[in-house]
């Protein structure tokens, strides 16, 4: 029977190998690189499923020692001791996965001595550091009684009922500070996991589904170690194995441990029947019911997970046929513990994907790692399972195995016999399988995009200053490199920035790559020679079969040859357009943004204002200089240049 | 209490303050850019502020908005973020453990994290409280060419705000965002447009501290009545027992040679 074990444990030593090389490669290369976590979900699966959901799966400890230390229930005393060690195991893991979730894990120490007594993660915290030491305590006489120190294990079952109320103190503390973690999310966790009773909801679940959890170990550990407490009496071996009609023979009746079972199940779905109503009431208390009927797929999903989680659990207890197989209790108790870790990543993780905008999937690493985790608190209780009194209290007299992981590959290695044990032949070759396989799988260099060609080089209008600027206009996130030193000399080096940068043209933020490249295929010049032609025709109301013929003395008013040098300004027709012909005209504020007349205003006066400093020219930064219709006396640029700095003296000063 | 005022009508959206940021963080300016890409608005570990663009044609700064009640303060589990009298909410990396439980408190999406860091840090604006305390003002207000950035005290802000509003009531939106949102923010907005985008809620939104900080207070009363009743509980049951002659088994509390399954 107990072979059954063996190939579970070796996927288990497998995924064990997988997690410690994605640990190696976590703390080698950082988060970035071997997580899938973003700014917008920085919470990811070490922290909800190891450490959220580990916790709540482990909270048999504290509530069948409620049901045996201060309801006297005795019936349970059988599961005391192995819900303690759940609870151990369980906690040290959570803790344990956290090192790697956390950014600087050797600072984990900082909120023991750094006080923050408003924070949640902060009672969270210390509740389970302390709640751990507590299950250690508890755990320790169970040791004890394996090295036979039996005076100190007597004294210290003598604290069990201490060690037990303290332990449900700081249990219900920590279970309901857990949902009170997402109580500051209000406007970021999807409506129909959001509630003010996360708290409630959070340590009435873990309550209900944690026993259900004791429940499922228990049924297991019958089922791989020791059937006949629960399944009933087995067929001995050599006995006939199969009835006359060729159905084999089942194990018959039920095992002693049963009626504790069962009671303990309807114990467990009556916490989660209270759960269920909870939550229902709560959705139509809160209005979110209509989130429910939506039929999004969050509506689905928390459908889904009630229904495993509570509905599926309650029926199958219900039902007398199921509730005296241990077959039915076992789906019953797996059922219960899928839908508490599929509500604590719904409340953790996946209600905030319509928030966030992205969908969050774990990277291979923190599946690796998360499941290593597990799969090595797996083995570790299998230690204690096989090596300390944790199911079975004739676990002394029973058949004790001959090493912690037998092996099963004598015929391979004879040789290697003499030097190593079984357990180790076997942990090797997983071992050897494992870690190269991890290594190439998830070595993060490996997985690095070689796209170090499309970086280019520095960009935008971060820095004006530089070579190249990275242009994005219009915000999409694609941008076109505007080589601006290259610009700057070809039209006259320093002194050309009013080439481009003075061209005044309001609705403009900076000036588009159009208005000098009208056509990519020429070279280019910033006067659209066409677009005027007719523009000028149509203003001047010039007839006949080609109007524009008559244009080119508008512009060109002086000398045969026609060039841009004869040519108007630009401004002795567009003195409207520009603004700069008289300051006083209030109709550009109704044309054009206003912003646009105080962003020039900001960019040019600082420029000036340099300017006329470095260059010795007192009048450069006088309002008459862009605006010809001024005088030099009229001084309006400290008008112009915004308080920054607002006290409340210069208001009370400026109201009076 | 200091504040800024953003101007969304005057904003042209040319970034200077983005960049004056990276300058006075001294961050690098070209990963900045790069890295802008990345996420939804821009921020990142190298970019503190960055520039929305909300609604059709307007823009607006975001970068932290130095809640007056700020709920990432009320999140931190060392005391690693701080909200100073003088407005500014700062983040001390030496207290940091690295948990991003202010990200996630953080009604804004404010905080950035260097994932790609192996000593990783939160990143945020912390309202250039250097400079402040040098008796400058932040560098983007120092920056800003169009003047929609007004440095001041919170309450003068908020006078001139309203005060702005109320000169030109056809172009802004009667709201002053941030002056109640979440118990108010440090940051505080006038607008010709909408501003949900920045991830401003209702307007009389309470804090979130508001929720998290009468429970907080309960704790001990909550561990304290959990232990009291699973002591009295015990006590009556056991009396109960007792009276019922329903003694069979030993005492279970003190002394039980038994458990662990010795036999």
């Amino acid at each position: 029977m107990r072979t059954k074990i063996y190939p579970i444990k070796d996927i288990l030593w497998f995924l064990a190998f997988l997690g410690l090389m994605s640990g190696i490669f976590r703390m080698w290369f950082g988060l970035g690189v071997t997580t899938n976590m973003v700014d917008s979900i920085p919470w990811g699966l070490w922290k909800i499923l190891n450490m959220v959901a580990g916790a709540a799966l482990a909270t048999s400890g504290f509530t069948i020692g409620m049901l045996y230390y201060v309801f006297r229930i005795k019936l349970f005393k059988p599961l005391v001791v192995p819900s303690v060690v759940i609870a151990f195991l369980g906690y040290g893991s959570s803790l344990f996965s956290l090192l790697f979730d956390i950014g600087l894990p050797w600072r984990f120490w900082i909120p023991f001595v750094s006080w923050s007594p408003h924070s949640f993660l902060y009672e969270v915290f210390w509740c389970v550091s302390l709640y751990w030491a507590v299950t250690a305590f508890e755990f320790t006489p169970s040791l004890f009684d394996r090295f036979k120190s039996e005076k100190a294990a007597r004294i210290l079952h003598g604290m069990g009922f201490g060690a037990a109320v303290l332990g449900i103190s700081l249990s219900s503390l920590h279970h309901s500070s857990l949902g009170s973690l997402f109580l500051v999310t209000p406007q970021r966790l999807f409506p129909l996991w959001y509630s003010s009773l996360l708290p409630l909801f959070f340590i009435i679940s873990a309550m209900g589904a944690g026993m259900m959890f004791m429940l499922l170990l228990r049924i297991l550990y019958a089922h791989f170690y020791d059937p006949e407490p629960v399944f009933g009496p087995m067929p001995k071996e050599g006995a006939i194995t199969c009835s006359l009609d060729g159905t084999p023979v089942k194990a018959t009746g039920s095992g002693k441990d049963m009626p504790m079972l069962e009671t303990l199940a309807i114990i467990a779905v009556s916490i989660l029947g209270v759960y269920l109503a909870l939550k229902i009431s709560d959705l139509f208390i809160n209005g979110s019911w209509k989130y429910l009927t939506a039929g999004t797929w969050e509506s689905w999903l928390y459908i889904f997970e009630l229904l495993i989680g509570t509905v599926i659990p309650i029926l199958l207890v219900a039902l007398p046929k199921s509730r005296r197989s241990p077959t039915g209790l076992g789906i019953a108790a797996l059922s219960a513990s899928a839908g508490l870790v599929l509500n604590r990543l719904d409340v953790g993780i996946i209600g905030y994907f319509r928030d966030a905008g992205f969908v969050y999937f774990p990277s291979f690493s923190e599946w690796t790692l998360c499941l290593g985790i597990i799969s090595a608190t797996i083995l570790v209780f299998l230690f204690f399972v096989e090596n300390v009194s944790v199911f079975d209290e004739n676990w002394k007299t029973r058949h004790v195995a001959k090493g912690i992981f037998s092996g099963s590959f004598d015929n391979l290695t004879h040789v290697l016999k003499s030097v190593l044990s079984e357990t180790a032949q076997r942990v090797t070759l997983i071992a050897v399988i494992s870690i190269p396989f991890a290594w190439i799988i998830q070595y993060p260099p490996y997985h690095e995009s070689k796209n170090d060609a499309t970086i280019v080089q520095p960009s935008i209008g971060l820095d004006a200053l530089r070579k190249s600027l990275r242009i994005d206009g219009n915000r999409d996130g694609v941008f076109a490199d505007f080589p601006h030193y290259e610009h700057q000399n070809r039209l006259g080096g320093e002194e050309s920035c009013n080439n481009c940068h003075h061209l005044f043209l309001p609705g403009d933020k900076s000036t588009p790559c159009f208005r000098c490249h009208r056509n990519m295929l020429q070279s280019t010049l910033i006067f659209d020679h066409t677009l005027h032609v007719s523009a000028v025709a149509d203003s001047e109301g010039f007839s006949g079969l080609h109007p524009e013929n008559y244009t080119c003395k508008v512009c060109h008013t002086e000398g045969s040859v026609k060039t841009a040098s004869n040519a108007k300004s630009c401004l002795e027709c567009h003195n409207r357009d520009m603004g700069l012909a008289d300051v006083k005209d209030s109709s550009l504020d109704i044309s054009y943004a206003t912003s646009y007349q105080r962003a020039m205003h900001g960019t040019c006066i600082k420029c000036h204002d340099l300017k006329a400093e470095e260059l010795h020219k007192d009048q450069l930064n006088k309002c008459f200089i862009c605006h010809k219709s001024l005088t030099p006396k009229d001084n309006l640029i400290d008008k112009m240049r915004e308080p920054k700095l607002l006290l409340v003296e210069n208001v009370r000063s400026e109201s009076d | 209490m200091f504040s800024i005022l953003v101007d969304v009508t005057l904003c042209t959206g040319c970034e200077q303050c983005a960049a004056a940021c990276v300058e006075a963080n001294n961050l690098d300016p070209v990963a900045a850019e790069i890295d802008r890409s990345s996420t939804k608005d821009g921020l990142t570990g190298n970019r503190l502020s960055t520039v929305l663009k909300v609604g059709e044609k307007s823009f607006a700064k975001k970068a932290c908005m130095h809640c007056v009640e700020p709920s990432c303060v009320a999140a931190c589990l060392c005391g690693g973020i701080t909200k100073t009298p003088e407005g500014p909410v700062i983040y001390d990396p030496d207290k940091c453990i690295g948990c991003r439980y202010c990200m996630l408190a953080c009604p804004f999406h404010i905080p950035r994290y260097e994932w790609d860091d192996l000593t990783p840090h939160i990143k945020k604006c912390d309202f250039c409280f250097e400079r402040l305390q040098n008796g400058q003002i932040p560098a983007c207000v120092e920056q800003c060419p169009t003047g929609a950035l007004t440095f001041g005290e919170r309450n003068a802000l908020l006078h001139e705000a309203h005060q702005r509003i109320k000169n030109k009531p056809n172009l802004y939106i009667n709201r002053v965002f941030g002056e109640e949102e979440y118990g108010g923010t440090s940051v505080i907005y006038i607008s010709d447009v909408d501003l949900c985008e920045l991830g401003f809620p209702e307007r009389d939104t309470a804090p979130i501290t508001d929720i998290t900080e009468p429970l907080i207070h309960k704790t001990p009363l909550i561990g304290m009545t959990a232990m009291g009743s699973m002591l009295g509980l015990n006590w009556i049951i056991k009396r109960r027992m007792e009276q019922s002659g329903n003694n069979e088994n030993e005492d279970i509390s003190v002394g039980d040679k038994n458990m662990g399954g010795k036999k």
